[in-house]
C-alpha cells in the first residue's frame, strides 16, 4: 500500500521509545501485578466455600484475571499520555506541519509501543502460568486464533476510545480528570473490575450495547471457552466493527479539535 | 504571481476575561466573557520565488501568527493565503510537502532515539528517495558539523547541536520554501555563523525562498535583503534594507585614533551641533553624530584641527538602530514598497 511505509517507520521508532521507557514501563507493570495479587486473594476470599458465582469457577476465576491483566498490559498509560501530552504541550502544532494523518500517526506509535508491552508483559504472565496451578488455557488451537484475533480487536477498540479521550484535551486544559474518567467506565464496562456476569442485569444489557465489552469482556470469554466457535466468530466481527466506528468518530472528532487550534491557537 | 501571496490576512483571538480573584473566577463558569484581540489586520504581502525576507517586529506584533498561517497550522479570520498556489490550511499535507519549518523554540526531533533515526525516519515521512536523501544528508553533516552528535538521542543534544540538527531536518525533502522562526536565539556566536552562513548559501546557491522572523538583526543583515517589518498586526515597511538604513539611520560614528588634549576635545565637541564625543583610551576617541545635521567630512575637519589624527574610521550604519525606534514608536516609517509588490 502506498503511503503506508511512513507509518510503519513511526511504529518502529515507537518501539524503540518504549524501550527508552522501559524502566517505568516496569514499574506501571508490576504495580498493575500489585493489583493482580490482590484482586486474586480477594476472589479467593470470595469463592471460599463455593464451586461456582455467576457461572464462574474458581478456576476460570483465576484465568479471567490473568486475561484481564494481560489485555490491561496492552496499551498502557504510556500510549494514552502521549496522545494528550501532544496536545497539552502544544507540539501537536509541529505534527500538522508534517505530511502525516495525526490519527493514523498515533495508531502507528501505539503499535509500535503495543509490540513491546506485549512481549513484556507475555513473558511475565508464561512466568506466572508456571507459578500458579489451575489455570486452565484452551487447548483447541481454533480457539487460540480467535483469542489473538479478539486481542487484536481489542486494542483496536481500546485505541479508538483512548483516541477520542485524548481528543478532549482539545477542549480541557487538563488531562488527568478526563484519562480517570475514560478509566473508571473503560473497567466497569469492559469487564476488567469484575467479569460482566457479576453485574445487575441492566448494566450487563447496557454494556452489551457499548463498545467497551469489546476490551475484556469478549476476548476473555472467548479464552475461557464461554463462546461456542461461531458465536466467537460474530463477537469478534462484532468487536471490529465497533473498531470502524470508533475509528470514524476519531476522524470526525479530530476535524473538530484541529479547528480548535486552528482557530483559537491551541 | 509570487511564491507567497498573501491578501488582507486577518487574524482575530476570541480571549476569555475573568474578573479578578475566587469571585470572579466562580463567576466565569456561569457567564463567560469574551474580548476579541487582533492579532494581524489586514496584510498584504508578495514574495518572489528566490527571495530571503526578514520578517521583524516587537513582541507580539504579529510574526507568528502569520507565520502558522502561511505553514496552515492556524486559519485566518479573513483573507487569502496562497503558497505555490496552494492553501496552506484547506490543503495542508500537499502544502506540508513543499515547505520547511524551523522553531527556535520548539524541536521537531524525536527526543528518544538517535539524530540518525530521526532523519530516517523523516525519510519514510516524506517519502524521499534513498538517493536524494543520502546525497542532502552528507551535504548537512558536512556543513553543519553533525558528525559528532549524529548517534546521540534527541534530549541529549546542546542546544546548539539541537538547532542544526533541526534546521537539517526540515530541509531534508528540499523544501522550496522555508520558514525560520528565530533560528538563532540562545546560540553562541560561532553557531549563529554557522546557521546563518548554511542559510545565506540555501538561499544564494539553491534558490530556496527564505521567510526569517528574528530579534536578531545580524541575521536579518546576512541573510536577507528584504525587510518587513510589522507592529500591532501591521506591515508598516516594506522594502530594501539598504533603503531603510539609507533613510532612517540617522546616527553615525567616526573613530578616531592619534594624540589629542583632553580639554580641546572636549570644546569641540561643545561646538558641534548634535555630536557627541567620547574617549574610549588614551590615543582613541570617536564621534558620535547625527549625518543629516552635520556631515562627515565637516567632523573630520574640525576634529583634525584640535587633535593630531593618525588613523579614522565610520563605522556602518546601524539597522539595529533603525529597528529600536521603529519599535519604540520613535519614528513613523513611510511605507515604501520598492520590491516585490
Amino acid at each position: 500500500m502506498k503511503g503506508a511505509k511512513k507509518y510503519v517507520s513511526m511504529a518502529v521508532c515507537s518501539m524503540q521509545n518504549s524501550l527508552a521507557y522501559r524502566f517505568s514501563y516496569i514499574m506501571n507493570l508490576t504495580s498493575g501485578l500489585i493489583t493482580l495479587v490482590s484482586l486474586f486473594y480477594l476472589w479467593k476470599a470470595v469463592f471460599r466455600g463455593r464451586t461456582e458465582m455467576a457461572g464462574f469457577t474458581w478456576q476460570e476465576m483465576q484465568t479471567y484475571l490473568l486475561v484481564t491483566f494481560f489485555l490491561g498490559c496492552l496499551l498502557s498509560w504510556y500510549s494514552e499520555g502521549r496522545i494528550s501530552g501532544k496536545i497539552l504541550d502544544g507540539s501537536v502544532s509541529l505534527d500538522l506541519l508534517k505530511p502525516l494523518d495525526f490519527q493514523k500517526a498515533r495508531f502507528a506509535e501505539t503499535v509500535g509501543s503495543l509490540a513491546i508491552e506485549g512481549v513484556v508483559s507475555g513473558i511475565m504472565i508464561t512466568g506466572l502460568l508456571g507459578a500458579t496451578a489451575g489455570i486452565s488455557v484452551p487447548h483447541s488451537p481454533l480457539v487460540w486464533v480467535q483469542f489473538l484475533m479478539s486481542t487484536a480487536a481489542s486494542v483496536m477498540v481500546k485505541f479508538g476510545i483512548v483516541y477520542m479521550t485524548g481528543l478532549i484535551c482539545f477542549w480541557t486544559t487538563g488531562s488527568f480528570g478526563v484519562v480517570w474518567a475514560r478509566i473508571a467506565v473503560t473497567n466497569l464496562l469492559s469487564g476488567a473490575l469484575v467479569p460482566l456476569a457479576f453485574l445487575p442485569e441492566w448494566l450487563q444489557k447496557l454494556a452489551e450495547v457499548l463498545p467497551f465489552q469489546a476490551i475484556v469482556h469478549v476476548p476473555a470469554s472467548i479464552f475461557l471457552g464461554k463462546y461456542s466457535a461461531p458465536d466467537a466468530a460474530g463477537m469478534i466481527v462484532l468487536q471490529f466493527a465497533w473498531a470502524a466506528v470508533l475509528w470514524m468518530c476519531g476522524k470526525w472528532m479530530w476535524k473538530g479539535a484541529v479547528r480548535q487550534i486552528t482557530v483559537h491557537g491551541g | 504571481m509570487g511564491t507567497i501571496e498573501v491578501r488582507g490576512l486577518k487574524k482575530v483571538f476570541r480571549q476569555a476575561v475573568k474578573d479578578p480573584g475566587l469571585a470572579g473566577a466562580i463567576k466565569h463558569l456561569f457567564t463567560r466573557k469574551f474580548t476579541e484581540k487582533t492579532a494581524v489586520s489586514g496584510i498584504d504581502l508578495t514574495v518572489e520565488e528566490g527571495e530571503a525576507i526578514a520578517y521583524v517586529g516587537p513582541n507580539g506584533a504579529g510574526k507568528s501568527t502569520t507565520i502558522k498561517m502561511l505553514t496552515g497550522i492556524l486559519v485566518p479570520t479573513s483573507g487569502e493565503i496562497r503558497v505555490m498556489g496552494v492553501d496552506p490550511f484547506r490543503d495542508r499535507m500537499r502544502n506540508a510537502r513543499q515547505i520547511g519549518a524551523v522553531f527556535g523554540q520548539r524541536t521537531q526531533l524525536w527526543w528518544d532515539i538517535p539524530v540518525r533515526e530521526s532523519f530516517a525516519l523523516l525519510k519514510d515521512i516524506y517519502e524521499i528517495p534513498e538517493d536524494r536523501f543520502r546525497r542532502n544528508l552528507n551535504t548537512f553533516i558536512e556543513l553543519l558539523g553533525m558528525d559528532e552528535f549524529l548517534g546521540l538521542t534527541g534530549r541529549k543534544l546542546s542546544l546548539g547541536q539541537r538547532m542544526r540538527a533541526d534546521l537539517a531536518a526540515a530541509l531534508l525533502h528540499d523544501p522550496k520554501i522555508v520558514y525560520l522562526d528565530e533560528p538563532t536565539i540562545g546560540l553562541d556566536v560561532a553557531v549563529k555563523e554557522n546557521i546563518r552562513g548554511f542559510v545565506r548559501a540555501l538561499n544564494r546557491e539553491l534558490g530556496t525562498t527564505i521567510m526569517l522572523t528574528t530579534h536578531d538583526l545580524k541575521d536579518i543583515e546576512d541573510i536577507c535583503r528584504r525587510l518587513v517589518i510589522i507592529d500591532h498586526g501591521r506591515i508598516i515597511y516594506d522594502g530594501t534594507i539598504e533603503a531603510v538604513k539609507d533613510a532612517f539611520a540617522t546616527e553615525r560614528t567616526i573613530h578616531f585614533q592619534g594624540t589629542f588634549e583632553e580639554s580641546r576635545l572636549r570644546e569641540l565637541a561643545d561646538r558641534l551641533p548634535a555630536a557627541e564625543v567620547t574617549i574610549h583610551e588614551p590615543g582613541h576617541f570617536s564621534v558620535r553624530f547625527n549625518r543629516f545635521v552635520t556631515g562627515a567630512p565637516e567632523i573630520t575637519s574640525q576634529v583634525m584641527g584640535v587633535a593630531e589624527v593618525a588613523d579614522f574610521r565610520i563605522s556602518e550604519p546601524d539597522i539595529e538602530e533603525v529597528i529600536r525606534k521603529v519599535y519604540e514608536g520613535g519614528i513613523e516609517l513611510p511605507r515604501l514598497t520598492g520590491m516585490g509588490a
